[in-house]
């Protein structure tokens, strides 16, 4: 009953994500993207969330890849379309190697250096001036993808929003499950039953940092230019993290809940707070932390399936 | 004792480095010990609560940063000097970080170290934003005579202000030492960083200790927010490099080692200020402490795989 | 068949040896009882052991193979399981999940044919409503789903590290007779540390006694039992 549920709303859901170019205007179009990709990068920070290791690199490798994408069009002459698998390529090899050297000590350093990925990032776009552009960013001369047509557009970050939604639903049904799982529930017992502990959390953060990437590829081929400030922008990290956390941590339901939900919201608030509005995401993040670490959809889990007596 | 070798290599490598650098370019020790004390002074309250607490406080510099900011509107108010500040803003940076202790991080000491990460980083954020929303993205000074104080000698002139990073950076090393070597809290502070149920055991309220240890950290970096002030504009991510730095500086240094800070920080202040000293590099220097963190790491891994 | 032996094995922590130059081997179908007083160092050796920790000094070899300083996991897929002392459950994994994780990692099963394995190995044991949580086992099916992860990995060398502890005498009973018939029809070389002396003469065909970190005495148990310095041991660490 609750599985069915779970379906009719996530047919409802797919069929408002298909139909929706034809129903709406361009305002809305441009505000459904911007919940997709927040989405999708909510749920890819999970996905790495699941094996117990937080990142706050999700600007940074949505920056890089940002980057990659727009500097392979101008400097190496890419087709625009091309330039978005390339992004991913190019996040997804810069999480191997930082992840080679940072894995193995975890916990608190790994999220430490991943804090300081988008400001190292940016200093390097910033100081790589001639190629990158510098600090005033640079501007694809052909300009947006597509022509800029809203549908088209839409159907992109459609396609990043359903990889991200492909890869953490094969996850949840792949041997990822059972081993990011058992790291995160006790590394000892996942060790001593053959998990590879540092393959599979590199395998996750090289995966999860591809999508990032290819989510900034398709989000700075959807404006045309990308500039350090706009797309190593805290956005990219804190709207998802607290997307995550307010729907529920741990699978793909709750991002897409929180996304939904805050994605809306945020899109006001942006135009209620020019300065600040991120302050509300910092507020969320502490009391969801503190008061229900499950988020909502562990709470509607929790009233849904009354306390059974445990077994002592 | 490992730790204590590591410290002395450092030391001597740094002093060798130093004295090179000294013969050839003689302005970037000058302003890289300057750096280094203020990198130490901020870094140290880190260390402590990492040391006693075991809590990364990823808002860190952003409580410096709040100190600042209230030791600007309150001299702008008042005319009074930021140096006569130092002490109210530590207490009153105390008192809030106690509150916020009590509030937040108390509740969530004994869940997973992910969730105190998290917490943390959201504090960091809600301060920064809250300054943000308040005052803009402007940034503040203070204009004042004394910190452009400097020293000729033949055809340079080093300016010296900054050695006032150096003497707090030693001030709160020492301190501290004698604090949780020689007075009761202290030592039960101690007692509870190395072993928080045995210390519950023999009757020391260990939360309380937290909070205590917490607050003298706050104060420690509150004083450097009212400091911080005398010479550096201030705008709402201030704090943040400081956040990542201090933490880097203590990871250089190993958890628990706070003499160690002072080493790893000259290593930090001097490398910065080498890179600055050319118009080709100076804009590298901000990501040493990246390349600082990651050595370490690789050179700890190694080390764990060795054994 | 020699299946594992240490030479020389050494662990400090420290300044405190907890392990001291323990060389010893064990054969295929072989129960082995390894006992001593408490802090004897009987779960650092089987840390060693299976790679959870690495020795100071000496070496461990897996049918011939030396495999002192392999990684745990690996030395997972050769074939050498473990249960903890401590329990070590998954928690966010229901009860079967949990024993596939064995089958899957260190077999390299599917997740269909680790299934299949893991409903195999929880039969063996008796465990049944496979697809709870671990929140709602009793101590009994912790413990018996522990072994039942371990034996999801195909081992050829399996410890078992107090697993009776904290059971009533019906479940030591049935517990013993199970492991007995496991380890016959698999033809697994057994470890088995326990403080129950009637577990250790009912289960196993020798002994090794560790006593300060050092194996003071080796024999079957009724010969082990009556070695003065074994005597001194348990009474010195008792009293
Ligand atoms: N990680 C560690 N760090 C420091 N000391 C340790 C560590 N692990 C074990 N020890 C010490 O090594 C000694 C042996 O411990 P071990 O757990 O192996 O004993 P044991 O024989 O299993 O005891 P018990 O019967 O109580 O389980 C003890 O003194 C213990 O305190
Ligand atoms: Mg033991």
């Amino acid at each position: 009953m609750n599985r069915n549920l779970a379906r009719v709303v996530a047919t409802l859901l797919g069929a408002l994500a298909v139909a929706l170019p034809a129903l709406a205007g361009a305002y809305p179009l441009q505000v459904a993207r911007n919940v997709m990709l927040y989405m999708a990068l909510a749920i890819t920070w999970d996905m790495l969330l699941r094996s117990g290791q937080i990142s706050f690199g999700i600007a940074g490798l949505f920056g890089l890849g940002a980057y990659a994408s727009i500097l392979g069009v101008i400097r190496a002459g890419m087709p625009a379309w091309a330039s978005i698998p390339f992004a991913a390529a190019f996040s997804a090899l810069a999480a191997l190697l930082i992840g080679y050297l940072i894995l193995r000590l975890r916990g608190m350093y790994f999220s430490i250096v991943t804090l300081a990925l988008a400001e190292i990032f940016r200093i390097v776009i910033h100081n790589l001036h001639d190629f990158t552009g510098g600090p005033e960013g640079i501007v694809a001369p052909q300009g947006v993808i597509f022509g800029g047509s809203a549908s088209a557009l839409y159907w992109l970050a459609l396609g990043g929003l359903a990889v991200a939604l492909g890869a953490s639903i094969w996850f949840e049904r792949s041997k990822f499950h059972f081993a990011l799982t058992a790291i995160r529930d006790n590394e000892i017992a996942a060790s001593t039953s053959g998990v590879n502990i540092f393959s599979w959390l590199l395998a996750t953060f090289v995966i999860t940092s591809g999508i990032q990437g290819l989510l900034g590829g398709i989000f700075v081929q959807s404006y045309g230019f990308a500039t350090p400030d706009s797309v190593f922008s805290a956005d990219f990290t804190l709207l998802p993290l607290a997307m995550a956390l307010l729907g529920g941590i741990h699978g793909t339901v709750g991002p897409i809940m929180g996304a939904v939900l805050l994605g809306v919201a945020s899109e006001w608030l942006k135009l209620q707070m020019p300065y600040g509005h991120l302050v509300v995401y910092g507020i969320i993040i502490i009391i969801v932390i503190l008061f229900m670490p499950r988020g909502l959809y562990g709470l509607a889990r929790k009233m849904a399936r009354p306390a059974e007596g445990r077994a002592e | 004792m490992a730790l204590k070798r590591r410290a002395t290599i450092l030391a001597a490598l740094s002093a060798a480095a130093t004295i090179l650098i000294l013969l050839w370019k003689p302005s970037v020790i000058n302003n890289g010990l300057q750096q280094a004390g203020l990198y130490a002074a901020i870094a140290i309250p880190m260390g402590l609560v990492l040391g006693i607490v075991h809590i990364v406080n990823l808002a860190h510099g952003e409580f410096m940063m709040v100190a600042a900011y209230a030791t600007y509107f309150a001299c702008r108010a008042t005319g009074m000097d930021p140096l006569l500040a130092v002490l109210p803003a530590a207490a009153v940076t105390a008192a809030f970080g106690w509150v916020v202790f009590q509030l937040t991080i108390k509740r969530a000491l004994k869940a997973p170290e992910l969730n105190q990460l998290i917490l943390t980083f959201g504090i960091a954020i809600a301060l920064t934003q809250a300054v943000n929303i308040l005052f803009t993205s402007q940034t503040f000074k203070l204009q004042l005579d004394y910190v452009s104080a400097s020293i000729d000698i033949g055809e340079d002139t080093f300016p010296v202000w900054s050695y006032v990073f150096v003497a707090f950076a030693i001030l709160y090393a020492v301190g501290l030492k004698l604090f949780l070597t020689r007075t009761t809290i202290g030592k039960a502070a101690l007692a509870v960083g190395q072993n928080p149920k045995g210390a519950a055991i023999v009757g020391i309220d260990v939360n309380r200790v937290y909070g205590l240890v917490f607050a003298l950290a706050l104060a420690l970096v509150g004083a450097m927010g009212a400091l911080f002030l005398t010479k550096q504009s201030i705008f709402p991510s201030v704090g943040s490099p400081y956040t990542m730095k201090s933490f880097c500086l203590v990871a250089v240094a190993g958890i628990g080692n706070i003499p160690g800070i002072l080493g790893a920080s000259l290593l930090l202040g001097i490398s910065e200020q080498v890179l600055r000293g050319f118009r080709d590099t100076r804009a590298w220097a901000d990501i040493v402490f990246f390349v600082l963190i990651i050595a370490v790491i690789l050179g700890r891994s190694i080390k764990w795989r060795k054994s | 068949m020699t299946k594992l032996r240490t030479e020389h094995l050494t662990r400090a922590f420290l300044g405190l040896v907890a392990v001291n130059d323990v060389s010893f081997s064990m054969e295929e179908g072989e129960i082995l009882g390894i006992i001593g007083p408490n802090g004897a160092g009987k779960t650092t050796f089987i840390n060693l052991v299976s790679g959870i920790i690495m020795p100071s000094s000496g070496t461990v070899e897996y049918k011939g193979r030396d495999i002192t300083y392999l990684p745990a996991h690996d030395r997972a897929r050769l074939g050498i399981a473990r249960t903890y002392q401590l329990i070590h459950p998954l928690e966010n994994l229901s009860l079967i999940q949990n024993v596939m994780v064995g089958s899957i990692f260190a077999k390299g099963n599917g997740l269909r044919a680790a299934r299949a394995k893991a409903e195999e190995v929880c039969a063996s044991l008796g465990l049944t409503g496979l697809d709870r949580d671990t929140s709602k086992l009793t101590i009994l099916e912790i413990k018996k789903m522990e072994i039942a992860r371990a034996l999801a990995n195909e081992p050829e060398v399996l410890f078992l590290d107090e697993v009776m502890a904290g059971l009533n005498s019906d479940e030591t009973r049935e517990l013993i007779a199970q492991v007995q018939t496991i380890a016959r029809e698999r033809k697994l070389a057994v470890g088995v540390v326990e403080h129950v002396m009637g577990v250790i003469k009912e289960l196993t065909h020798r002994v090794i006694v560790l006593e300060a970190g050092e194996l003071i005495a080796e024999g079957p148990y009724e010969e082990v039992s009556k070695n003065p310095r074994v005597i001194e041991a348990y009474l010195g660490g008792a009293a």
